[in-house]
Order: C-alpha cells, then structure tokens, then sequence
C-alpha cells in the first residue's frame, strides 16, 4: 500500500492555533505518508512544526465559505486548530489525516522508517533482556532458573523467551501448568525480595471452570514457589478482582485457586477497575480538565465523579499489601486478575517501586518497564490504540499504563528524592506509549515483535531517552539513593491530581519545567564545587 | 486500659491493610523512611552503612496504614528555639513558671488512650507518655486554646468517660481523661482556664512575662519612614504625614501616613468625617516606573440617603491626578455588590458613579468575616479528628474554603494588573477596611513587588499592612479571651497566609521562606509568646509599650534563618507574579490544615527539609568560592570564561541573589 493513495491534497496555506500560550503560526501546511508539517513562510524566523499523525487521537472538521477549521485532539491530550485556506483543501487534508492517524499495520508505521542522527539501529534493545534480571536474582537466591520453554512462544503467546521459573520444577511441569492458566500465563518470577527472601509472582486465573478442574503441576510449581523462600513460607493471592467476579468467571471457563489445592495460599481479593469503567474514567477526567467554561465551584465535584484518584488510591494500596505481605509478613504472593496482563502488572509493578531502591534508579525504571509491562506482555497496541478524544472505540482501550504512571508520579511526589527520574519521564513515557517514533511500545507482546522484527528495524526508546541532551528533562535533580521501603500514604487527601500531565496544556503560571530549570541550575553548581573538592560523593548503586 | 481498641475508622483501616494481623503498633524510626544514608551527615556520606540505617530499613514504617506517627507529628508541634531535653525535664522558656502537674489519659483520635504525665505552665500544656512503647509529647502553649469544657459527670458510666475536652485554635481538639476522685478535674480547669484566658482574670499575657533573648531585635525589623523611602517617597506628588502622631485622626492607623502632596492636613480631616471610623484612603504602595498607587481607606458614609462629600470626591480626585496619565482612578470594593448596599442602612456605602465622576468601582465579591468563620469550621469538620473519606472532595468543595481563597486571589491579581499595566491607580476598601482590604493590598504588594517575598521584606509587608493598619488581631483571634463564640473572630490573618502559601505552591523559586516559616508564623499568630500580633491596633500597642515589654517574633526567625529558607530561591526583580487563581490550580494546604492526623501527613519535612539545609549549604559555599574567584580574577584582569573553574554560564543567574 502506498501512502500516497491516502494523500488526497498534500499542501495548502493555513494557521496553527496552539492553545492560548503560543502564538498562532502560519504557512504551508503539507501531509506526508507519517506526519503533518508546516513550514512557516521565508520570512518568518519559527522554524518547521511537525506533528506525528500517530499521535492525533481526534479530528472534527467545520467548513466557512472559504476556508475550513479543523481540530486535532491529539493522544497526549493537546488540542490543535488549523484553518485552511480552501474548503476542498481542508476536508481534503481531514480526511487524509483520518486515514493516516488510524493505519493498523505495524511495519509501516512511523518507528520502521525513523532514523535519528546519532543513534545506532539496535542500540540499547539488548539493555533489559529477561536474562539479566535473572543474573541478579541467582546472585540472591538459587531457588529459581531461567527457562526457556517458551523458546518459540508456544507455550504462552504472551510471555517472553525466557521466564523464571522455580528450580525444581521442570519445563514439562510447567508447560502443563500453562495450560491450565488462561492465555498460558502460568505463575512466574516478577520479583525476588532478598531482605525477607520472599518474592512476587504473578499469572493469569486458572482455568478452574464450573467442573472447579485442578492441575498438579500447577499446585506443584506454587508449592515449590513457597519452599523456594524457606520451609513453612506462607503465600498470598492477591485476585485483583472482586471475589464475586472471580466465581463468576468460573462460567467462562476461569476461575480461582481453591483453598485445599493450594495448602499455604490464602486468596486476597482487591478489585481494581479496569478495561471500559477505567477507560471511561480516564476520558470524563480529560473532559472536566478542558471543561473550562464549566461553573468553577463544582469542580471537585466533578472531579470525585471521575473516580480517576479513587483508581489511583486503590492501585497504590493494593500494591502496598503486596509490599507489605512481603516485608512485613515474610510471605510470598501472587498476583493475578484474569488475563494477568493489566491490572496485575500495575500491582507488581508498583510493589517493586515500594520495596526495590535499584528500581526507582534511572536505569532501573526503565528496566522495571521494560521487564514488568513491555516484555510481560502488556498489550499496548490495544490498549493505546487511543487516548481520551477518540470517539472511534473499540473495547479494548484502557489507561493502566497512565495509571501506573500516575502512582509512580504520586510516589515522587512523596518521596521527593527518592525517584532519580522526574516528571519528564513519566511524561515522555506516557506520550509514547500512545504515539512514538521508536519502536519500543510497538505491538502487544514479544512474540509480535518479534514477527514484525521490532528490535532490528526500529530504535529502541531507551537510546533516545538515555542521551545526554535528555537528562535535564528526565532527571530528578534532587534525588539522594534511599535504601529503605517507600510506604506512601494512599489517603485520598495525600493524592493530588497529577496537573503536569492533565493540566499540561492549561498551564500554571510558572511552568514546572521554568521551577525545575532554576532547581537544576542549583544543583549542578553544588555538584561543580563537590567535584572539586577530593570527596567521595555516595556511590551509585549497580543493577 | 487496651491498647488494641481502635476506633472503627483503625479497625477498617487494618482491614484494608489485609487483615493479615500484627504489625508494629506503634511506630519507632519514622525519620529515615525517605532518607537515604548518604543524605544526611555529609561527613559520613557514601562510605559503609550507619548501624541506624540498617536498622531503619529493617523497621520501617507503614505509612500507609499505621496509626504510628504520633510522635512525629506530635513531636512537630515542638516551638522553635525552645531546647528540648528528651530526658525528665519539661521545656522551659526564661520566664515561664511551672503551675502543676498531673497524671491523666490522654485520649488520642489516632493512637487510642495513653496515660502520661500532663505539666501546665503558665505558657504551656506539656504532656509525656508514661508507657514504655510510646514516646508520645504533647507541648501545646496555652495561647492556643480556645475553649475547655468538661465531659461526663459524676454519674458517668464508661471508660475515659469523664475528663477535659479541649478546643484548639489550630484546627485540633485535645480530650483527657481524668480520675473521678478528689476535685482532680476541677482543679485542672480552674488552673487552665486561668492560664489560657488570663484577660478574664486580670491575669498579664505571658508575652508580657517572656524573658527570652535573642541576639537580633525583631522589632528593628520595620520602620515606615525607611520602607516608604525604599518605595521612592515621599516624592513630587505624595508626602508623608504625622497628623496621625498621637492617633487623633485615626485611632486605628498609624501614626505616620502617606498622602497625596495637594491635600493639606485640613483635608484630611474633613475626609476622615466621612470615612467609616476615619479610615481615610492612604498610599499602601507605588509602582517604581509608572507610579500608579495602591490606596486602601474604608467605605464612605454614604448612608441611605445618599449622602456626599465634596472633599472626599476631591481627595480622591487628587489621588488620581498624581499621575497625569490616568483619566480613571479604579475602586475595588472587597465586597459582595449586595453586601455594600446593605452597609447604606448602617451609614456605610459605596463611591456612586454620579458623585465621583472620574472613578470606576468593581465589586470583588468577597465575603465577611463571618462566613469565613464558618467556612473554617466546616474544614475543620472534615479533617479532624476523622478524615472525611467517603467523599472527600465534594466534601472540601462544600466547605467552600478553597473558593474563598479563590475569590482573595482573584481579587489582589486584578489590583496588581490595574498597577502594574499602568492604566490606573487603585483604591482598596471594604466595609472598615482592616480585613478584606489588608488581604487585598498585601497580596497584590506580593505580587507586585519582589522586595516583600523576602524573608524580612515578608516581615515588613505583615507588620506594614496588618499589624500596623489596624487589622484587629486581638479580636479576630481572641489572644487571653475566653470568649469562644465571639462574632468578631474569624481566621482572615491565616486565610491571608493560605493565600500566600498557594502563590508559593505555584512559583516554587520565587520566595525566599519556605513553608516552615509560614506555619511558624501561624503557630505564634495563637501561641502569645510573642507581642508581635498582639492587640488590635498601633495606639493600642504604643499604650500597652509592647515593643519594649514584649520580644517580637521576628527576633526568634531572623535570628535562625535558615531554618525557614527556601533553598530554590532565586531573587528576581521587577517580576510580577500572576498565580492561576483557577480551582483546578489551588490545593488544600493538607501540611497545615491536617497536620495533626499521622496517616495524612505527608513524609516530605524533615529529610526533604535535610536535603535543603544541604543545598543551601552548599550553595552559599559555591557563592563564596565565586566572589573568590571573581576577586582574584579582577585582580589578574583575567576574564573569567577563559579560567578552567570559572564561572559557568549560569552564574550570573545564581549571582543576583546577593
């Protein structure tokens, strides 16, 4: 398929509104097969705007007698005006764009083609291989292998090559126990605590069904997860849905852990939202946040009636009892919903950021990422498919990756030096999770990456971030290591609504990119009379 | 008594936490859960783990369900400069002498009772933990106090039944249970009673009796004639006045005034007949360049009838003719548009358009005291001792705190626009002129004027525009009263202060206190240790000689100034900062508002706090090095970029703080 086809008018003459703070911009506008430029006129000195129509999440066209108007809510949820000159012109380009933003084909897509200056096709992609990880927990433990049963993703189309599995358990065992759990998902290592030598595992539910089917190896494989952390381990699953909604799920062939099967497991239930009701969430709260002719006094009204932070309270606490069933209980938990690839991943993910200091380092996070939502099998390219405007819906969008990263963002709000990454790159995350010229959030699991050759033919996301000219933007200028568990209050009154990215283009006064500029400025002065001073500043610690 | 029985909203709490039984009742290392080992001694830095680190980290915290920072929070409520010895001794100002001492129960919202040993002084209430697992302190000075009564009597059944319930000024509560036997209550109360309302017992406030010495004198730290020379007056068209010396004009301004250069003291006077209380528009600020003004007054006497004054029409004439470029001299009335009618029946009013022909008035729609009065109150309803959980927000939204702080600002953003753009002068009133007003000026000088966003510039700002303009903090605060239903009390110093803390939230570089100094400033606005916010007005004070009776709470802050640094300060001149008065872009001030429940508190103080001490250090070290730099640099004649340690780019940035 040719872009071109799609292109029906490639030029014209139009003004780019961009919110109240920029100023309008005018000149050519033209359309190309992955993005929307205008190149201002010879005399103006602004230089080219370039948009990813990726990155447009919705369009509306209104047409005068000569010329048209047409909006472009985009996935990071800015809104865009462009007036074109010439009606035709302008539904042209509309339509155009509609065509263009919403291609399903991923090997066509913008990452297949971007080829930045200074970065290296396949630089970084190696940075947070499954084998990695799993050296650092051997260095901890030696109750756990790296498996690779799922060499060819039969076993679980959504899982990695390599898992890490129980010791004693083999690839037989295991493959049995993956069919026992939906979508083969079956229990595996997302996290080795080693202070209480207790770990998180998660997977998807059981295939119990109304018959209440077992599995032994699957009994076998969770038993040996608890003689694993020491004899006499007691073990938790969290079922992240409500426990009414796991029985009913034995109807459609799913299920839960039965008590006697498990001897040693007590099942914990904690619904999260997810799915539709969280997507809904997300798009009522961008809605009262550009709301902005709305009566002022109702605006915390309407902000509960989003439930948006009740999420946020519930993902945060449900990962502190999983921290603390680790830490403070010395036992092992399991996580697990149904599929095991949203809301699961959310807790899991959010717990290691409690517990683990490496994983709330720069290079960790994007490892903890990389590992916990991209390589566990996240299914990005469904669930970010669009972003809050879009009225073109199909079932399977849902804000768990935003969610997380708003949790993330509430952690570092209270524990300000605790994160060495800053609001940037939760920002920068957010933003390409939904539309990004690297290939990084491509696709929904590893196995599609790898059919669409992911890793060779586009530039990871961790090698544009992880340049120098990026730091001041993704670094937390404050950050002192801490090794200690972060426990954040969950209190809706400790929860802020997360303005730096709802807010973003209704800006503050100051914006915090202005505050944190001055803080950096601060920093590195101090940092500049350390280094010259024959001080040995605190070592960094390794992953 | 059990210590295991907690309230419902614990018990729910445990529940959520996953029922999965003990956990730390009480917690001990609570510092450290945010810090790292690095961060705190510089000196101990990087190297091998203090055995307190490693500790911690095997104990720390839950934050997120404990009922275990009392301590902390409590501990928070410590006055500065106070040393406090952690052994038997009780706190003890020079001056301060011990009444009695008691063993009661301490009945805690968030821990359950706990029986200690309560000290009462005639400045404070200081209460330890007699248990071994809990280092609880109270140490609340009596100021602070405004209603004690008694619960249970002596037929009552049940635990912790009958004691002292306790109400605070700062939005908490403290409740004792008392043993039944031997006049123990009654004792407690008479001696409490005595000490926190001693104006009802012909008692002196314990200002008066505070012996403290501070090595800077905080009552140097504002001069009128100095900071009205700062601002470049008096000047061609206004003049300094003392037709006010001995407060014969106005006993609630200040002595000395200014006023426009063409009217003559004669014509103050005849405007002050038809200013309510004599509260003639005086200049509060004038711009550097354009030279537009800031006037505050209080309401014409316009009355029902409509009554006029050809002076005032005139004085306000001349006002707007000190600067020749303005056809419109712009009035904003603080008040509500129907709130001002309704004045007319008591003698008050507005500015018509038909008697001041060459003025425009804006109503700001701001409320009374009483409705901010109870407006707080209902804040308080929903912080404390319970958190209101289920409906959180729409519960804030209903208390509408946050859109009276909405509407102040707001309303000072518009007053610093008008001056700042240059087309007009503005004239501030409300109904007297000493609550809304002062808010409006402050805030608008804030905004308008880098100066005040100093540490001691934000000193002069409050003793210029409250203390000195008569805001009646004796009677809107109730300092020694016991009158706790007052109507005159209501919280426009502490909505003032929010106001403030709201702008620093928003310009997080453009101040140079941080938000310590703020709520210090707020613990000793109740606390009496101090004469600085005491009675209603300067001749009140000048009586009453309270600035050579008394030390000035400036004195204990600007002689610790680091302690209330913001380190992120960097000084800006001639920035005029518009914070978002959006509710989208104000907060709850929840360290303030809710400080006392240990499950709200956010962790950020103390290592966030440690971090600063450091960068501050640091930085102050960087600077010094600098000058160094710079000093045998202009000895070479060197230019400094060439020099491999010179200064970066930066610097002329960081440079301008000093």
């Amino acid at each position: 398929m040719e872009f071109s086809d799609l292109i029906r008018t490639g030029r014209a003459q139009a003004k780019l509104l961009r919110g109240p703070e920029a100023p309008p911009l005018r000149g050519t506008l033209c359309l190309t097969g992955h993005h929307l430029l205008l190149s201002p006129g010879p005399q103006a000195t602004s230089e080219l705007w370039l948009l990813l129509l990726r990155s447009v999440d919705s369009i509306e066209k209104r047409v005068a007698s000569d010329s048209g108007t047409i909006t472009l809510r985009c996935k990071d949820l800015r809104v865009l005006q462009l007036e074109i000159e010439g009606v035709e012109a302008s539904l042209d380009i509309a339509r155009s764009i509609e065509a263009l933003s919403s291609l399903e084909s991923v090997i066509t897509s913008f990452p297949f083609f971007y080829r930045p200056k200074g970065l290296r096709l396949g630089d970084a992609w190696h940075f947070h291989p499954p084998e990695r990880y799993y050296k650092r927990v051997a260095r901890e433990t030696n109750a756990w292998r790296l498996s690779e049963v799922n060499e060819d993703f039969s076993v679980c189309p959504s899982y990695p090559r390599a898992v890490i599995v129980p010791r004693s358990v083999d690839d037989g065992a295991l493959a049995r126990s993956a069919r026992f759990r939906q979508g083969g998902r079956f229990p595996v290592l997302s996290y080795h605590h080693a202070p209480s030598g207790t770990v998180l595992v998660r997977s998807s539910q059981p295939l119990t069904g109304p018959q209440k089917r077992r599995c032994a190896e699957d009994e076998e494989l969770l038993r040996a997860v608890l003689l694993g952390a020491r004899p006499g381990a007691r073990g938790f699953i969290v079922d992240t849905r409500s426990s009414q909604a796991a029985k009913q799920a034995r109807m459609t062939g799913g299920g839960t852990e039965a008590k006697a099967a498990y001897p040693g497991w007590k099942r914990l239930h904690r619904p999260l939202e997810r799915g539709q009701p969280l997507q809904e969430s997300f798009v009522r709260l961008v809605e009262a946040c550009g709301d902005l002719q709305q009566s002022t006094d109702s605006w915390l009204r309407r902000l509960e009636g989003c439930c948006w932070l009740a999420h946020v309270k519930e993902a945060l606490s449900t990962a502190c009892l999983a921290a603390q069933g680790m830490e403070r209980e010395g036992a092992c938990i399991l996580v697990h919903g149904a599929e095991g690839t949203d809301s699961t991943l959310l807790v899991t993910s959010l717990a290691q950021l409690i517990l683990d200091p490496l994983s709330r380092t720069m290079a960790g996070f994007q490892e903890l990422v990389e590992r916990e939502w991209i390589q566990a099998g996240h299914p990005f390219q469904l669930r970010c498919a669009h972003s809050a405007f879009s009225h073109a819906r199909s079932k399977h969008e849902a804000p768990t990756f935003l969610l997380f990263l708003d949790c993330v963002w509430q952690l570092g709000r209270q524990f300000p030096l605790s994160l060495e990454f800053g609001e940037g790159l939760l920002l920068a995350l957010f933003e390409h999770a939904y539309a990004s010229p690297f290939g990084t959030f491509l696709c929904n699991s590893e196995k599609e990456r790898c059919l669409c050759e992911v890793r060779t033919r586009t530039h990871s996301l961790w090698s544009g971030l992880n340049q120098p000219k990026e730091r001041r933007k993704l670094r937390n200028p404050l950050y002192a290591p801490n090794p200690l568990a972060i426990w954040p209050s969950v209190e809706l009154q400790s929860l802020r609504l997360w303005q730096g990215l709802f807010l973003r283009w209704i800006r503050p006064p100051e914006p915090s990119e202005v505050a944190w500029e001055k803080v950096w400025q601060i920093v590195t002065d101090k940092e500049k009379t350390k280094l010259s001073q024959p001080t040995v500043s605190a070592s960094e610690p390794q992953l | 008594m059990s210590r295991d029985t907690h309230p419902p909203t614990d018990a729910r709490r445990r529940a959520a936490g996953g029922g999965q039984g003990r956990r730390g009742r009480r917690g001990r290392a609570l510092e450290g859960a945010e810090r790292g080992p690095g961060a705190k001694q510089p000196g101990n830095g990087g190297g091998a783990r203090s055995p307190r680190v490693s500790r911690m980290a095997s104990a720390p915290t839950s934050k997120y369900n404990s009922h275990s920072l009392e301590n902390e929070s409590v501990k928070r409520t410590s006055r500065d400069g106070v040393n406090r010895d952690l052994s038997e001794t009780v706190p003890r100002l020079p001056g301060e002498t011990r009444i009695t001492d008691k063993e009661v129960i301490y009945i805690c919202p968030f821990n359950g009772p706990i029986k200690g040993r309560v000290y009462i002084t005639n400045y404070r209430l200081y209460l330890r933990s007699l248990e071994t697992d809990s280092a609880l302190i109270l140490d609340v000075p009596l100021g602070v106090i405004s209603r004690i009564e008694k619960m249970g009597g002596a037929t009552s059944r049940g635990e912790n039944s009958y004691g002292l319930d306790i109400t605070c000024k700062d939005m908490r509560n403290l409740r004792f249970a008392l043993k039944q036997e031997g006049h123990s209550r009654r004792d407690m109360f008479d001696i409490l009673t005595r000490y926190a309302f001693p104006l009802a017992h012909s008692l002196p406030i314990f200002a008066f009796l505070n012996e403290e010495k501070f090595n800077v004198d905080g009552w140097t730290v504002y001069n009128p004639v100095e900071e009205y020379r700062r601002q470049g007056l008096p000047n061609h068209h206004w003049r300094i006045t003392f037709i006010n010396k001995c407060y014969e004009l106005c006993d609630t301004y200040p002595a000395l005034l200014v006023v426009p250069y063409r009217a003559s003291d004669d014509d103050l006077r005849r405007v002050a007949t038809f200013r309510s209380r004599n509260r003639i528009p005086v200049l509060s600020w004038i711009h550097p360049e354009n030279k537009t003004v800031i006037v505050r007054c209080s309401q014409p006497l316009v009355g029902m009838s409509g009554k006029r004054n050809k002076d005032d029409e005139k004085y306000l004439d001349v006002i707007r003719e000190t600067n020749r470029q303005i056809s419109k001299l712009t009035i904003y009335d603080a008040r509500p548009n129907v709130n001002a009618v309704a004045n007319k029946a008591t003698g008050g009013g507005y500015e018509s358009d038909d008697a001041y022909h060459n003025a425009e008035l804006f109503f700001l729609d701001i409320h009374n005291i009483h409705v901010m009065r109870e407006s707080l109150k209902k804040v308080k309803d929903i912080v404390y001792p319970n958190v209101e959980e289920s409906h959180w927000l729409s519960s804030l939204e209903s208390t509408h705190w946050l859109e009276h702080i909405k509407l102040v600002l707001t309303g000072a953003i518009q007053v610093a626009d008008k001056v700042s753009s240059g087309k007009s002068s503005v004239l501030v009133h409300c109904s007297d002129g000493w609550d809304r007003t002062a808010q409006l000026t402050s805030l608008a000088m804030l905004m308008l004027d880098s100066f005040y966003r100093s540490i001691e510039g934000f000193e002069i700002l409050v003793q210029k525009e409250w203390i000195s303009f008569g805001h009646k903090f004796a009677s809107r605060i109730g300092h020694g009263d016991k009158n706790h239903a007052d109507a005159d009390r209501s919280p426009i110093f502490l909505q003032f202060i929010d106001c403030v803390w709201q702008m620093s939230k928003q310009f997080p570089t453009a101040f140079e206190f941080n938000e310590r100094f703020l709520i210090t400033i707020l613990d000793h606005l109740y606390s009496c240790r101090f004469g600085t916010f005491l009675y209603n007005c300067e001749s009140a004070r000048e009586r009453q000689k309270v600035t050579e009776r008394t030390v000035s709470l400036w004195s204990l802050i600007n002689s610790n100034k680091d302690k209330f640094k913001n380190p992120f300060y960097t000084k800006e001149i001639n920035r005029v900062l518009y914070p978002v008065a959006s509710m989208r872009h104000l907060e709850l001030w929840v360290n303030y508002y809710i400080r006392w429940n240990p499950r709200i508190k956010q962790q950020q103080p103390n290592p966030v706090e440690q971090r600063y001490v450091e960068l501050l250090a640091l930085r102050d070290e960087y600077i010094q090095r600098l000058e160094e730099l710079q000093l045998a640099g202009s000895a070479k004649l060197a230019e400094p970029s060439t020099s491999p340690a010179g200064p970066s780019p930066m610097m002329p940035h960081v440079h301008t703080h000093f």
